[in-house]
């Protein structure tokens, strides 16, 4: 489904990543993790198709098309989605607003027709508790005031409600307590499909405990440095990224 | 700068009907104000005209009009509506009887009446557009409300002007008894290259509630100048919204005296600036009693080579102790040669107050912009959502209902065509 050859992204002239590759097919999670610094979110927006990400080498490939040139809603609508880190709050524009303009757009792009507003209202709130969230956060202003969690939830929310075929998660789990990083792990399991793949980019393996992956791969100064089974993050957690970022031969192997 | 004598016959012409009649107190009242004016002239060279040039209007070849058709807009609520064409009264549509909700002229012509006593008490010489106004304004409006008299529906007040070269000058008293509870909107439409110049004076006695609209739809060749002087008695509440989305050149003065304790007021505004036009708001704030409140929120949007300017002045006077006043001034440039300038100024005089303002002048949050794009929202479609989110803020004070929602699609439709107007 997603196929990202040799990768090179520079952000304001400067390189940030350095010739990544990362292969991920339908049905499949994989986990991205690495320490700080190392290009996690840069790998999740440059998919998402951020402006000012500028790609000077290689390929990213989705369901066989190149993505490099789209802009960000051609592909959202091709069905690909990226949670955010940081949600950005919009003062003025409702959550639900949001939430029926991507829908419409994206079930145009699939050939649907758009949902007049009682069946869009039935099929938001069958959604909503999913990921255990209030319906008023609905008539509110896109993540305007809302605590931590919320944001989050409401990321899975807009997920769930439109059902990407590939959705890259970046840094999901950060900032959330325990029983907000379980709704939030719940929604994304509830939408684990064999039609869907998922990205978890996450700096910590706490997320993992809930959301078990098929692969893991490790990014470290631009570069995929390691790639295992989910066993590798357990090593992750205990070990750290230190011998990892220090192993030369690592280097070389990809190089 | 003073007029000269050879323009001076011009006015004289113009406004001889409207300086004739009426009682002498008033016809007397008119003549100093046209001297004044004429010992004035136009504003251009102090401060407050330093971002604003009438020079376009002296250039002009103006002359008063004869009574001009009506002309109301799409899907007008209910509500009480008086028309008038180019000046002229011409339709009457309203349960309240004349002497609540009529011409001003009338009303004057009975001083007996209760608001003819409150007439030119607020709008002042001091301005020499305002001087003129009174000298040579015709037919008028007003609104008196008695002690705990509530009008539920919304009163509307068309003031069309159709006519090229045009010069209109426009006035209207709004006078709410204690308790009084009341809601105006004064509509401003046409088409030419006219001249409006408007004062109106606003009186809300205690315990009393107005909330005033000021829609701005002027013609796109048309000149705009309007004063607003409002004074509230104790405990009274006044919400004020200035909707400027159309003319050439559009400025509004408006003033408020937070006159008793605990009177509270809402200053809203929102202006559209596109092509080349020219918009400038100039408020001014004042709490003289204590324990008063004021929310002053504005939002301007400029394209094109559009120019928008907000100057806010905000005046807490000795006696105002535990005043409070916010104000914000937010502007958003949709094309590289729109400018806006905000000033914001606040002169303090009471220690013990709470104080703040803000003005920013920028551009769209590419942030958010790139946030509903992800989504699948295009790019063209995700930057109108946000431009009219911006706005649309502006009629938050407005009570939810049918006249909020009217407010909000005449707002959102002259949006659209800035928006476009910004994308070329």
């Amino acid at each position: 489904m997603l196929e990202i050859t040799d990768l090179h992204v520079a952000v304001d002239g400067k390189p940030i990543l350095k010739g990544v590759d990362l292969s991920v097919q339908a049905g499949e999670v994989h986990a991205v993790m690495g320490p700080n610094g190392s290009g996690k979110s840069t790998l999740a927006h440059v998919i998402a198709g951020r402006p000012g990400y500028a790609v000077t080498a290689g390929e990213i490939r989705y369901l066989g098309q190149d993505l490099i040139g789209q802009t960000p809603e051609e592909r959202a609508r091709a069905g690909i989605f990226l949670a955010f880190q940081y949600p950005v709050e919009i003062p003025g524009v409702a959550n639900i607003q949001l939430l029926k303009s991507a829908l419409n757009q994206v079930r145009r792009a699939r050939g649907e027709t758009e949902l007049d507003a009682m069946d869009f209202l039935d099929y938001v709130q069958s959604r909503l508790g999913l990921v255990g969230m209030k319906e008023e956060l609905l008539y509110r202003a896109v993540n305007e005031g809302f605590s931590g969690g919320e944001k989050k939830r409401n990321e899975i929310l807009q997920m769930a409600v439109l059902e990407p075929r590939l959705a890259i998660l970046d840094e999901t789990d950060s900032g959330l307590d325990i029983d907000a990083l379980k709704a939030v792990a719940d929604g994304v399991n509830a939408l684990r499909g064999p039609q869907r793949a998922m990205v978890l980019v996450t700096h910590y393996q706490r997320l993992l405990n809930y959301i078990r992956p098929d692969r893991v791969h490790v990014l470290a100064d631009g570069r995929m440095v390691k790639s295992g089974g989910p066993e590798l993050a357990l090593e992750l957690e205990e070990r750290g990224y230190g011998w990892l970022e220090a192993a030369p031969e690592a280097r070389r192997a990809r190089a | 700068m003073r007029i000269a004598q050879e323009e001076r016959a011009a006015y004289l012409a113009a406004g001889r009907s409207a300086m004739e009649a009426g009682p002498s107190w008033l016809k007397l009242g008119r003549h100093e104000a046209l001297e004044s004016f004429f010992r004035a002239g136009f504003p251009g060279r102090e401060e407050a005209w330093k971002y604003t040039s009438l020079t376009a209007l002296e250039k002009r070849r103006l002359h008063s009009p004869a009574p001009g058709a009506e002309f109301l807009p799409d899907s007008l609520p209910a509500g009480h509506l008086l028309t008038y064409g180019n000046g002229y009264a011409l339709s009457r549509s309203t349960s309240l009887p004349e002497g609540m909700l009529g011409r001003l002229d009338v009303a004057l012509a009975h001083t007996t009446l209760p608001a003819a006593a409150r007439f030119g008490t607020l709008a002042g010489r001091e301005s020499a557009l305002v001087a003129l106004d009174t000298a040579l304004w015709r037919e008028g409006v007003v609104l008196h409300v008695p002690a705990q008299w509530r009008v539920d529906e919304p009163i509307f007040i068309v003031r069309t002007i159709d006519e090229d070269g045009a010069m209109v000058h426009e006035r209207s008293l709004i006078v709410l008894e204690p308790g009084a509870r009341a809601t105006v909107v004064e509509l401003c439409n046409g088409r030419g290259d006219y001249w409006r110049n408007a004062a109106t004076e606003i009186f809300v006695g205690a315990r009393a509630h107005l909330s005033y609209v000021k829609l701005v739809e002027d013609g796109a060749a048309a000149i705009h100048t309007g004063a607003l002087f409002a004074r509230q008695e104790q405990d009274s509440r006044l919400d004020v919204l200035s909707l400027a989305l159309g003319g050439q050149l559009t400025r509004q003065d408006i003033a408020l005296d937070l006159a008793g304790a605990g009177a509270g007021a809402t200053l809203n505004g929102c202006f559209l600036a596109g092509g080349r036009s020219h918009v400038d708001h100039h408020t001014r704030i004042e709490h003289t009693a204590a324990h008063t409140q004021s929310r002053e929120a504005f939002r301007g949007i400029a394209a094109g080579r559009g120019r928008g300017v907000f100057d806010g002045l905000i005046v807490v006077r000795p006696g105002a102790q535990k005043a409070d006043a916010r104000q914000s001034s937010r502007n958003l440039l949709l094309s590289p040669l729109a400018e806006i300038d905000a000033k914001p100024q606040l002169e303090i005089y009471a220690d013990d107050v709470k104080c703040s303002h803000g003005a920013t002048v920028g551009r769209l949050d590419e942030s958010q912009v790139f946030y509903l794009r992800s989504r699948g929202i295009g790019d063209v479609q995700a930057r109108a959502m946000l431009t009219h989110a911006f706005a649309l803020e502006a009629c938050a004070a407005i009570a939810p209902g049918t006249l909020r929602d009217w407010l909000t699609q005449r707002l959102d439709g002259a949006l659209d065509r800035l928006v476009e107007e910004g994308r070329k």
